[in-house]
């Protein structure tokens, strides 16, 4: 006993001691599992891997910010504050798209935070690569400069989106990093300069074509650099940039760029990376990332209660941009009479009460691609029904967007079955497709060139539809859906009426794809298109009734509220909020 | 040192002789084990075996002091006297009870820290899975919030909130760090929280948060006894219509009435187009909505819910009076608790084992709390100085739960849908809004019927062994090994569904399981002593390690051939195949201190050291300090006080010293980290729609320079105990101040996507009082009663943060929360709602408001320039009590026993954010409130704070958070209510039964509250809480009866 005694005592005192001595400081040495640090990344995979990591924020969705409020598309800031379209479905569900609707914002607005976040997060990732780059041996400096290239092609179209949206936004380049302690970036200096320094980076970095589709090329690199150029109305620099395009561009797989017979095959995950596509954001499902690749950013944009998606009801276009395919009796628009009356539709009509539609007033094929009315097939879902794929009629009005659904045939393949809704597609956003240069390089014809060329370009435009009757919207006999009509501009009579006719023709080639209310603001009419759109609608949507667009102020969104606060001071608050 | 020791023992050794006896509890005999016996004056001291005798060498004129836990002291000469039996009347007073603190034991008299004590047998009052939710209104200075679900977890809060982040007390059972959720009350031996940084520094880094110490019971020596507890009963949900909800025709009139009020077309999928609402017979045929009239045969053959490979045709008839979907999903459920205990032991070894079978069904439909448990306790004496033992506990837990305060669980669902969509439709199958204009709200029955199969199950083996060693006769050295292995392992399927207007396009399966081990290694060396009879000293040194690692892993698939459950494995599934795994781990190691000193018992002196090195820091910054000082004055002791008759004794004291904080802290914190996942950083650059190459991102930066957070802690107390032991007072005034707190930090989004670092930067500061009142009458032979109140304040007020705010507390339509510099923590934050506009010349008379219109709100114009803005958001509530009580009322009358418990807590404000969904037509089309169709605005009903029906939503009303949903969140709740008879033990000795007592009761018998929504007790995080989401209530009327019997 003695004995077992004096061993116990012996084991424990033993055992202190080595506890004490082996609790050196290796024992409080935990380093994180399953995380990778710079000095991994510092080569030429991980630096790549960092590239595509800057690439997928391009939908808006994955990083920080949210979903449909920081969406590529812009739906929100370009489609629904336009006239384009309205926030559509039920009167409280994203109640904060009202006041962006009704150009009342407050600055602490959570959706114009979530846009800035995930666009300064896409940034970031842009100059994390450019950062760990610059650590990286094993890359060769002709690689260097590719990847440099496109880091900055991206890290340019990050800023262009907030230029867009702010005017007075911060630029961030690699130098800003939260060690340094010098991310209270001021937004006083017009930041056009930093973005085209990036664009000619890209320009003179980048290949004509790349071994895969997704990466942006030279063309795409000057096609953004002349949509700066638009935006800062310099027409006379922009217009050889898109001459250049126009004749030589090709597309990152190397198909020179033209316009595609079939208009809706710039909206069909089928056909997407077509000749027409300039740059887009790669959009994938089923591919173990739970929808988060796929179009998160317009999930909510399908119709309601059984159509596609199903879910949830929103970006309704307004009544306005259907009275904007009226044509005259030679298939052209009707430049200033267009909204004088509206073309018929079954507003106030249960889906179970009969309604007619109109096959008699002449229209441009392109709304039943634009745009779901009753009674017209919608892709391959049938005819749209009407009120009952329309979540609230009163609030949203009787159309369903069209652009980013997906068809019947590819539910399952090309959608994403993880969630709530099947409104997760492999459909791209495009940014920029060919039609968008063609419409660029004719409003810097109408402004510094000639307007013989500014209508041919607008003609080429409407040539494709024009040309090719047998993919215009067919009823279930083979018919034309609708009376069909389209033609061609003889000349324009004077640059007014030609700059007129191009804006049109911009709107109505690319409404619904997010780029109408920056279009208004870049013409500098926001305010007098805005109010009279306002003024035609209020009466079918009360919720426009106190509505004002006020000039000076509501060109752009206020900064978020909370990124001034947290800068210290650094970022001012835009003009009038 | 250790020559004066030496030399300190040996005084007196001459003129000895043994003296040998018993001591014994004199309420029944038993021998008592473990009572202390020493010779007064000296340093000679022995302690009984387990049949309570003992053998002492005192000289023949010594006096012998014989004490023992919970017992009063005795003091008897030895005059000659070689054999004694001594026994000792059950304590009515605590002061000397001795109480487990932080590594050891003290007398409560002795105690110069903040240290509450909570009353083991009140605590059970309280039919609860957790001890955790029992502890609410148990002791000063803790709040304890905790939902209605079963398991679900508690807000435990001591002293208030001073992180916005962890803020959860350090809980340590049997000396290791663990985890009070899971115990079994019934074998708690004593819980004591200790709440300054006299009590709490020995935790160094952990301890900021408090600390509360839970002891198991232990076997006592003697005959084995057998001991069976147990409760069953049954808890009631709220009765009626608690939500307030319209029933069909009301919802058909509120629709009508908001479609005029906003000059919109009176005509509705379901309602058809006129003058008047028309409720229909069917409410969906295919896809047709607002069916008046029959449904054809043709129809229904067409029905078909279940083959996905063809349309679905539903059909629905209308539910013209209306669906109580509250009532449809909760129900009277069922409780039940059982106990059996073994324990005994013999002079050398003693045992406890221990089994628990608690099964609470929940009133929601689909959830329950399930836990089989075993604790088996047992000590060895090796030799009379050396003990070994171990405490060991398993326990299995099935409980599935639901995501509580939310807007898609069940309970929400069940203010959201529509009344007018019966719970199944004509063949069986659910209803839902598949039906059209009724909203994209779910069935809460389908919602929780399809989880019926889930699964959350986790086993836990807990426990420690220790050895102590006695050894120079005032030494014991201690070593314990002991820790915690949980494991948790839960499934989920979720159906495809057909009959909401947005259904799951694929039936889906996740499952998911992981660990963690977490160990806990301490060494201490015990001195205690007493020099020249007025000198004690105790003096404990130690060291520990602790670590934690944990992994866990999951997948999910999609697609289920069928939803048959044994169907159910991912390897079934056919497409979407997804997994994950993660794993962590961190260490602390450190070295402690503590001396206490008692002069006379008169002047108390104590003073803790720490020194903790943890892993979550840099190597700069690893290892901080933690020191505490506390002073004690036995006034009561002092001649001036002896001729106050009516203190029999009182105790002033006060303390200061830092605690540490660690828990706000990421383990990763130092380190910059790059990661990616197939949704945030992965890209399908090949343009294939179908597969993403793997990017990767900046997920973390690091900050090494990141340190502990400093708790600065000033506490003063008094403790009285007055009129001969009746009454028993204790009064605490605190202050904590945070130096360097834990807060993620906030930059600009410049900075890029990836987590900020934690930083030591900010101050929240905490004042308040504590305070326990207790008074034990005897008003004749047969009835004795008793009084205690608890009673507990705190201030929070943010000092200092990065960003000088934050907001919490999301909603619909924005956070109802802003943390910010000079308020409290949580304070409600957006317009104030002044009033409603009564016609165009109050709106033109008034500030510029967006979506000014008569019937709507009037938001104040804080700063005066006319204008409503972002500038104009004020601070319109507070969600901190003013204070919280717990009053327990108990009496016994011959062997009737009967005792009540309520808690109240007072001053609070909560946010009823149910209001955003059912008083505001706008807010998505589901049910709507009475008040909705009642008391909103007309130009003819104007007094009233209800704003207008109408169908558009607005800044002006339901966009924007605002004072409207404010409501007082005061309560006062009965918990328990307890009648019990104790049978006499003449006619129970017969059937060899020692003890036996039946009781009934009734808990949650009432609330008194203004609170309109369910339950005005609404947990939430640290950042933002008392908003009212939907949550599952804490407030279900339970009746139960219980049984406790000893053999």
């Amino acid at each position: 006993m003695k004995q077992s005694k004096l061993r116990i005592i012996l084991a424990g005192v033993t055992a202190v001691i080595v506890l004490a001595v082996s609790c050196s400081k290796s024992f409080l040495d935990k380093a994180p599992i399953g995380s990778l640090d710079q000095n991994t990344l510092a080569n030429k995979a991980g630096v790549e891997g960092l590239l595509i990591g800057a690439y997928s924020l391009l939908d808006g969705y994955g990083g920080a910010g949210g979903g449909w409020q920081s969406a590529g598309s812009n739906w929100v800031y370009g489609g629904v504050a336009s006239d384009d379209a309205y926030k559509g479905s039920d009167p409280g569900d994203q109640a904060d798209i009202v006041p962006i609707e009704t150009y009342a914002p407050t600055a602490s607005n959570g959706y114009f935070n979530q846009k800035w976040q995930a666009l300064y997060d896409g940034i970031q990732r842009c100059n994390d690569v450019i950062r760990i780059m610059a650590n990286a041996s094993d890359i060769s400096a002709a690689d260097k400069l590719t990847i440099e290239a496109q880091a900055r092609f991206l890290r340019a179209h990050y800023h262009m989106d907030a230029k867009k949206m702010w005017n007075n936004v911060p630029f961030v380049d690699e130098k800003i990093t939260y060690a340094a302690g010098n991310f209270n970036v001021s937004n006083t200096t017009d930041i056009w300069p930093n973005i085209v320094a990036d664009l000619d980076f890209a320009i003179t970095n980048l290949p004509a074509t790349q071994s895969q589709v997704g990466r942006v090329n030279s063309w795409a690199a000057k096609s953004l650099k002349a949509k700066a150029l638009m935006f800062q109305r310099n027409y006379t620099a922009a217009l050889p940039i898109l001459k250049d395009v126009i004749a030589n561009g090709v597309t990152s797989g190397g198909k020179k760029y033209d316009l595609q017979a079939n208009f809706f095959d710039n909206f069909n995950a089928e056909t997407k990376n077509s000749a027409e596509c300039v740059y887009s954001v790669q959009q994938s499902v089923n591919d173990n990332s739970q929808g988060g690749n796929g179009g998160w950013g317009d999930v909510l944009n399908f119709p309601y209660n059984g159509g596609p998606g199903g879910c949830c009801g929103f970006y309704q276009p307004s009544v306005s941009l259907a009275n904007s395919y009226k044509v005259d009796a030679s298939g052209l628009p009707l430049l200033d009479t267009w909204n004088n009356s509206d073309l018929k539709n079954d507003q106030g009509i249960n889906s179970t009460a009969a309604y007619t539609p109109d096959v008699t007033t002449p229209v441009d094929p392109r709304i039943d691609y634009t745009m779901g009315r009753r009674g017209i097939p919608y892709l391959d879902w049938g005819l749209h029904p009407g009120n009952d794929w329309i979540r609230d009629q009163n609030n949203g009005g009787p159309y369903s967007p069209i652009k980013n659904v997906y068809f019947k045939r590819q539910a399952g393949a090309l959608t994403d079955n993880s969630f709530w809704t099947s409104g997760v597609t492999a459909n791209n956003y495009t940014f920029i497709r060919f039609a968008d240069v063609l419409l660029w390089a004719a409003e810097c014809e109408v402004e510094v060139g000639s307007l013989s060329n500014a209508v041919a370009l607008v003609n080429r435009v409407r040539s494709r539809m024009k040309d090719n009757p047998s993919k215009w919207v067919k009823n279930s006999t083979g018919g034309n859906a609708a009376n069909y009509q389209i033609g061609l501009y003889a000349s324009f009579a004077d640059q007014a009426t030609g700059r007129k006719a191009v804006r049109f023709e911009r709107k109505i080639e690319l409404a619904m794809e997010g780029h109408r209310f920056f279009d208004l603001v870049r013409y500098g009419t926001a305010d007098v298109e805005l109010n009279a759109y306002i003024a035609r609608e209020k009466s079918k949507r009360t919720y426009l009734t106190n509505a004002v667009f006020t000039k000076d102020k509501n060109e752009y969104f206020p900064i978020p509220q909370s990124q001034i606060d947290l800068s210290k001071g650094a970022l001012k608050q835009n003009k009038g909020f | 040192m250790l020559s004066l020791v030496f030399l300190l023992c040996s005084i007196g050794v001459f003129a000895q002789k043994a003296v040998i006896g018993k001591v014994t509890n004199k309420s029944n005999g038993q021998p008592l084990a473990g009572a202390t016996v020493a010779v007064k004056g000296t340093t000679t001291v022995t302690a009984t075996g387990n049949d309570g005798t003992f053998t002492i060498n005192a000289p023949a004129n010594a006096t012998l002091i014989v004490t023992s836990i919970g017992f009063e002291t005795i003091e008897q000469a030895v005059g000659g006297k070689s054999d004694f039996v001594f026994s000792l009347n059950e304590a009515t007073n605590q002061l000397n009870e001795v109480l487990v603190t932080g590594y050891s034991a003290q007398r409560k008299k002795d105690i110069t820290g903040s240290v509450s004590v909570v009353n083991v047998k009140d605590l059970k009052a309280v039919p609860a899975g957790s001890p955790e939710q029992m502890l609410q209104g148990r002791a000063s200075g803790l709040n304890v919030i905790t939902s209605g679900q079963p398991g679900s977890g508690s807000n435990i809060r001591i002293r208030g909130i001073t992180n916005f982040g962890n803020v959860d007390p350090l809980v340590i059972v049997d000396g290791v760090q663990g985890s009070l959720s899971n115990l079994n009350a019934a074998e708690i031996e004593s819980i004591q929280v200790l709440k300054d940084a006299g009590a709490a520094s020995i935790y160094g880094v952990r301890g900021s948060n408090g600390v509360i110490v839970v002891t198991t019971k232990k076997g006592r020596s003697g005959r084995a006894v057998v001991n069976y507890e147990a409760y069953i009963g049954k808890q009631y949900p709220a009765s009626g219509n608690p939500f307030n909800l319209l029933d069909t025709k009301g919802m058909a009139d509120l629709t009508w009435l908001a479609l005029k009020n906003s000059g919109q077309a009176t005509t509705h999928p379901q309602y058809g187009s006129g003058a008047t609402p028309v409720i229909p017979d069917y409410i969906l045929n295919g896809g047709a909505a607002g069916i008046v009239g029959s449904i054809s045969a043709a129809d229904l053959a067409k029905y078909n819910v279940s083959d996905f490979s063809k349309p679905i045709y539903q059909i629905v008839a209308a539910n013209k009076l209306g669906t109580n979907w509250f009532q449809e999903i909760f129900a009277p459920a069922g409780i039940q608790s059982h106990t059996v205990t073994a324990s005994g032991g013999n002079d050398k070894n003693t045992y406890l084992l221990s089994m628990n079978y608690f099964n609470q069904q929940g009133t929601l439909l689909g959830t329950y709390l399930k836990r089989y448990s075993i604790r088996a306790n047992t000590t060895y004496n090796i030799s009379k100085n050396i003990r070994v033992g171990e405490n060991l506990y398993l326990f299995n837990r099935d409980n599935p739960q639901i995501g509580n305060q939310s807007e898609g669980n069940a309970i929400s669902m069940a203010y959201r849908e529509q009344p007018i969509i019966p719970v199944y439709d004509v063949y069986g199958g659910f209803a839902g809004t598949a039906a059209k204009g009724l909203g994209n709200a779910q069935n809460p029955v389908a919602n929780q019927m399809r989880t019926l199969g889930n699964k959350g199950n986790s086993w836990d083996i807990q426990g420690n062994v220790f050895a102590e060693v006695d050894f120079l006769k005032h030494f014991t050295a201690r070593t314990a090994f002991g820790g915690t292995l949980s494991n948790f392992y839960y499934y989920n399927y979720g159906y495809r569904t057909y009959e909401n207007a947005e259904n799951n396009g694929s039936n889906s399966f996740s499952e998911n399981a992981g660990y963690n081990r977490q160990w806990t290694w301490t060494n201490t060396i015990r001195y205690s002593n007493v020099f020249k009879e007025k000198h004690a000293v105790t003096a404990l040194a130690g060291i520990e390690a602790v670590e934690v690692y944990g992994r866990g892993v999951g997948g999910g698939a999609l697609g289920y051939f069928t939803d048959n459950p044994s169907f159910r494995v991912l390897s079934t599934g056919s497409s979407g195949f997804t997994n994950y795994s993660y794993a962590y781990q961190n260490a602390l190691y450190s070295q402690f201190a503590k001396v206490d000193y008692a002069y006379d018992d008169k002047y108390l002196f104590s003073a803790t050291i720490r020194r903790d090195g943890s892993s979550r820091f840099g190597s700069e910054k690893r290892y901080g300090i933690f020191p505490s000082f506390a002073l004690g004055w036995r006034i009561s002791r002092e001649k001036f006080m002896s001729n106050i008759k009516w203190i029999d004794d009182m105790k002033i004291r006060g303390s200061w010293g830092k605690l540490g904080n660690q828990a706000n802290v990421d383990p990763s914190n130092a380190f910059s980290q790059f990661g990616g996942s197939p949704g945030g950083s992965y890209y399908d650059i090949n343009g294939t729609s179908t597969s993403a190459v793997q990017g990767f991102n900046a997920t973390r930066i690091g900050n090494p320079k990141t340190g502990w957070e400093e708790n600065i802690l000033t506490n003063f107390g008094v403790d009285a105990l007055l009129f001969k032991n009746k009454l028993d007072v204790s009064i605490e005034y605190y202050k904590k101040k945070i130096n360097g707190l834990l807060f993620a930090d906030q930059a600009p989004a410049t900075v890029g996507g990836a987590a900020l670092p934690a930083v030591n930067i900010g101050d929240i500061q905490n004042t308040g009082w504590d305070a326990s009142v207790t008074y034990r009458g005897v008003a004749n032979k047969d009835l004795k009663y008793d009084v205690g109140v608890i009673f507990t304040t705190y201030k929070s007020q943010i000092v200092n943060i990065p960003g000088n705010y934050f907001t919490a507390g999301g909603s619909r339509i924005g956070d109802f929360v802003r943390n910010q510099v000079g308020n409290p923590i949580g304070a409600f934050f957006g317009y104030e709602v002044v009033g409603i506009f009564q016609d165009a010349s109050d709106v033109s008379k008034s500030a510029t408001q967006d979506g000014a219109k008569p019937g709507r709100f009037k938001y104040r114009d804080a700063n005066g320039d006319k204008v409503i803005t972002d500038a104009d958001r004020v601070f319109f509530g507070n969600p901190n009590p003013k204070f919280t009580l717990g009053l327990n009322l108990g009496a016994t009358y011959k062997n009737f026993d009967f005792s009540t418990f309520l808690y109240g807590s007072f001053g609070n404000d909560v946010i009823n954010y149910v209001r955003y969904w059912t008083d505001f037509y706008p807010s998505f089309q589901g049910a709507k409130s009475l008040d909705a169709l009642n008391k909103s605005w007309l130009p003819t009903r104007t007094a009233t704070n209800v704003p207008i029906a109408e169908n558009d939503a607005s800044f002006s009303t339901n966009q924007v958070p605002n004072s409207y949903y404010r409501e007082d969140g005061s309560y006062l709740r009965c918990k328990s209510m307890i009648l019990g008879y104790t049978m006499p033990t003449a006619t129970l000795k017969k059937y060899g039964i020692e003890k036996l007592r039946v009781y009934v009761q009734a808990a949650n018998l009432f609330t008194i509250t203004k609170y309109t929504g369910l339950d005005p007790e609404l947990s939430g995080s640290n950042a933002a809480f008392g908003i009212d989401y939907g949550n599952y209530p804490n407030n279900q009327r339970n009746i139960n009866i219980g049984v406790n019997v000893t053999f």
